[in-house]
């Protein structure tokens, strides 16, 4: 199904954006927008804080994730999948650390980086609060902006609930025919999605999926949507009446069919895991993929969350503290 | 020059020129109101300030969200709010796409019933659509024209990619950027799906549809509640004006900026039935064929939904002298 994006709007005045008089008109300076810079100083020196607990995961000199400093001995928590292959962490201002891998969460995503050189004690972690009651449609929500000099401002923007696990998909769309006995045939196949990449092709017939023989669509979805996107699968397709082996790896439906999704192109790249949570708090902070694994905030400095997942460019999700503290509070006890 | 160019092109175009900004106060944000609350001071003053926004904010959400759904047609999915018990729907133009569309809404609590879509205007992106299943509705209520201004505190509601029962109707906050004849321009941040969706007011007034989005999520477009209140008759009985039907209408050359007492003339196009019935710079149309002017638009509609050859009388003031005119509207020239 396709949503109504409307028209994106070209402007004729470039100028607007500074917030001025045109012609006797009054527009709105960008100090006094929702986004401004009207809250950096209301929060005071909790500005600093924030801004002093948050590191940009570094990786081949580009940024690849925010992470938050969650102990004194400079152990830092930051998204899993976004960090992998980080060497070093950048901060507020602008020091170098080369930091390692501790520990990893399939679960959660989540993933516990130390900084090993150069050493010190004396990091001073972030503080938390329990995000019950501070989640509610409505609330004010803070994040640190991308070159980790600034507070972002938005709100939580729906309901906390589950996101269920999306399954692998072989981006091809299937017809059932009466005569089955001949495969299920290929009618439309995804431009680079997994069906692509293996070299599956309009017109082939799926004879079987993994060597059972199959007959039916909902056979295929059967075996497939018990497995992940990146795993195989082996099929055997009639082309032209002759057998191929053909061997895929499954996609991410996110990936395979967002490329026709308007509004994922107009919102740039989204994180890739952004599913199988097992509660999220929804916000409108507009965050790069690259600054997931940095934290959510209330109005008092307390952080209520991680940013887990760049969904579109006005949804993030965030893994509550509930989530959260239970895997951190067992990681900071194993480390030595 | 350009510009100059710019504003005969548009006229040939629309018939009024609509890019001339109207009846804002040039001293917006510099006077000095009888300042009550602190969503309408200039800026909040403390984090309790804001607090006490997000607390309004929240309470005029808990009062208007049954009356957001979500709209179903077969080719797309959008937004809408119930204007009255008898479910009258406002929602985008380009959602609803043509009169006499049978779609399908869904309440916030899961519930569907049919609709129908009636007429609306593609030049504000203004659609009307109705329940047709008999019932009463819960609704929300309609700001009254011109009461809302550049700075205002605001929220918008949508459904973006389609109804979901676990996460709800999402919410987003922002202030009026800049207001014109038929648009209001905010940093609520919006994604396609939100189309057709509500922009209320502090007081829980919808003082805007959401239509357009543009690259950067902090700046979107909103019809103005002020297209629906001026041509509601207009959008009950007759097919949906769309630009295309404009282009072969009648025409009559003028551009005109709103103001109290109608539309004031800014300038009159050589050549055009305008100036051949003696229309100059300052007067202010009041009537059109007995029918009252308040909103740029609504002359365009008037004006060329008429055919090319029709007459029509228009009063207009000059002076405070009331003057009555009959023109023959002629036909819009080719835009090259």
């Amino acid at each position: 199904m396709k949503f109504f994006p409307a028209i994106v709007f070209i402007f004729i005045f470039q100028s607007y954006l500074l917030g001025e008089y045109i012609d006797d008109e009054y527009i709105l300076p960008p100090e006094h927008r929702v986004n401004g810079s009207f809250v950096a100083e209301l929060l005071g020196p909790k500005t600093d804080e924030i801004l002093k607990s948050t590191v940009g995961i570094i990786r081949n000199g580009k940024l690849i994730a925010h992470g938050v400093i969650v102990d004194a001995r400079g152990l830092i928590l930051s998204k899993a999948s976004s960090s992998v292959g980080a060497r070093s962490i950048q901060t507020y201002n602008n020091d170098s650390f080369d930091i390692r891998i501790r520990k990893r969460d399939e679960a959660t995503d989540l993933a516990l980086w130390q900084i090993i050189s150069p050493s010190s004690k004396n990091w001073i972690p972030l503080s938390w609060k329990n995000e019950q009651n501070r989640t509610k449609v409505g609330n004010w929500a803070l994040s640190v902006g991308p070159q980790i000099e600034e507070l972002m401002l938005g709100v939580i923007s729906a309901k906390c609930r589950p996101i269920g696990r999306e399954g692998g998909v072989m981006g091809v769309i299937l017809e059932e025919t009466n005569s089955s006995t001949n495969g299920i045939e290929v009618v439309e196949v995804l431009p680079q999605a997994a069906g692509d990449r293996a070299g599956l092709k309009i017109r082939d017939k799926i004879f079987s999926v993994d060597g059972r023989s199959i007959r039916k669509t909902s056979q295929i979805n059967q075996i497939i949507k018990d497995k992940n996107p990146g795993d195989l699968v082996t099929l055997i397709v009639h082309r032209k009446s002759q057998p191929v082996i053909l061997r895929l790896t499954l996609g991410h439906r996110a990936v395979a069919f967002d490329l026709f999704n308007r509004n994922l192109l107009m919102s740039g790249p989204v994180s890739k895991r952004k599913d199988n949570f097992a509660t999220i708090i929804q916000h409108d902070l507009p965050l790069k993929k690259e600054m997931m694994g940095g934290g959510l905030y209330d109005l008092e400095g307390n952080c209520l969350g991680i940013n887990i997942a760049r969904v579109d460019r006005v949804t993030t999700y965030s893994l509550p503290t509930s989530i959260v503290l239970p895997v951190l509070d067992r990681w900071i006890k194993s480390v030595p | 020059m350009k510009n100059n160019i710019l504003a005969a092109s548009l006229t040939f175009l629309t018939g009024t020129y609509f890019q001339v900004p109207i009846f804002l106060s040039p001293l917006h944000g510099q006077v000095d109101h009888n300042v009550s609350f602190p969503w309408e001071k200039d800026l909040p003053e403390s984090i309790n300030e804001l607090i006490e926004i997000q607390s309004q904010i929240q309470k005029q959400f808990l009062e208007v969200q049954h009356s957001v759904v979500s709209i179903e047609a077969e080719d797309g999915a959008g937004s809408g709010v119930i204007v009255s018990s008898d479910g009258y729907i406002l929602t985008a133009a380009h959602v609803i796409g043509e009169r006499g569309k049978k779609m399908k809404v869904i309440f916030p609590n899961g519930e569907q019933t049919d609709a129908v879509s009636l007429g609306g205007s593609e030049l504000s992106d203004a659609g009307l659509l109705k329940i047709t299943e008999q019932g009463e509705r819960q609704y929300a209520e309609m700001a009254e024209a011109r009461s809302s201004e550049v700075g205002d505190w605001c929220f918008a509601l949508g459904h973006p990619s389609g109804f979901d029962m676990e996460r709800g109707m999402v919410l987003r906050v922002g202030r009026i950027i800049r207001k014109k004849a038929e648009t209001i321009q905010t940093d609520c941040r919006l994604l396609g799906g939100d189309s057709g969706g509500p922009l209320f007011s502090m007081t829980g007034q919808i003082i805007g549809i959401n239509s357009r989005i543009s690259g950067s999520p902090e700046d979107n477009f909103h019809t103005s509640i002020e297209s629906f209140i001026s041509n509601w008759e207009y959008f009950l009985h007759e097919e949906l004006h769309t630009l295309g039907s404009m282009y072969g209408g009648g025409f009559l050359g003028v551009l005109c900026e709103e103001s109290a007492k109608g539309l004031k003339i800014i300038e009159v196009v050589d050549d055009t039935p305008a100036m051949e019935a003696g229309i100059k710079i300052g007067d202010i149309l009041t009537q059109i064929d007995g029918v009252n002017l308040d909103t740029k638009e609504k002359l365009t509609i008037l004006v060329s939904t008429k055919e090319p050859g029709t007459h029509v009388v228009i009063d207009y003031l000059r002076e405070d002298k009331e003057i009555s005119a009959r023109i023959k509207l002629g036909k819009r020239a080719s835009v090259k």
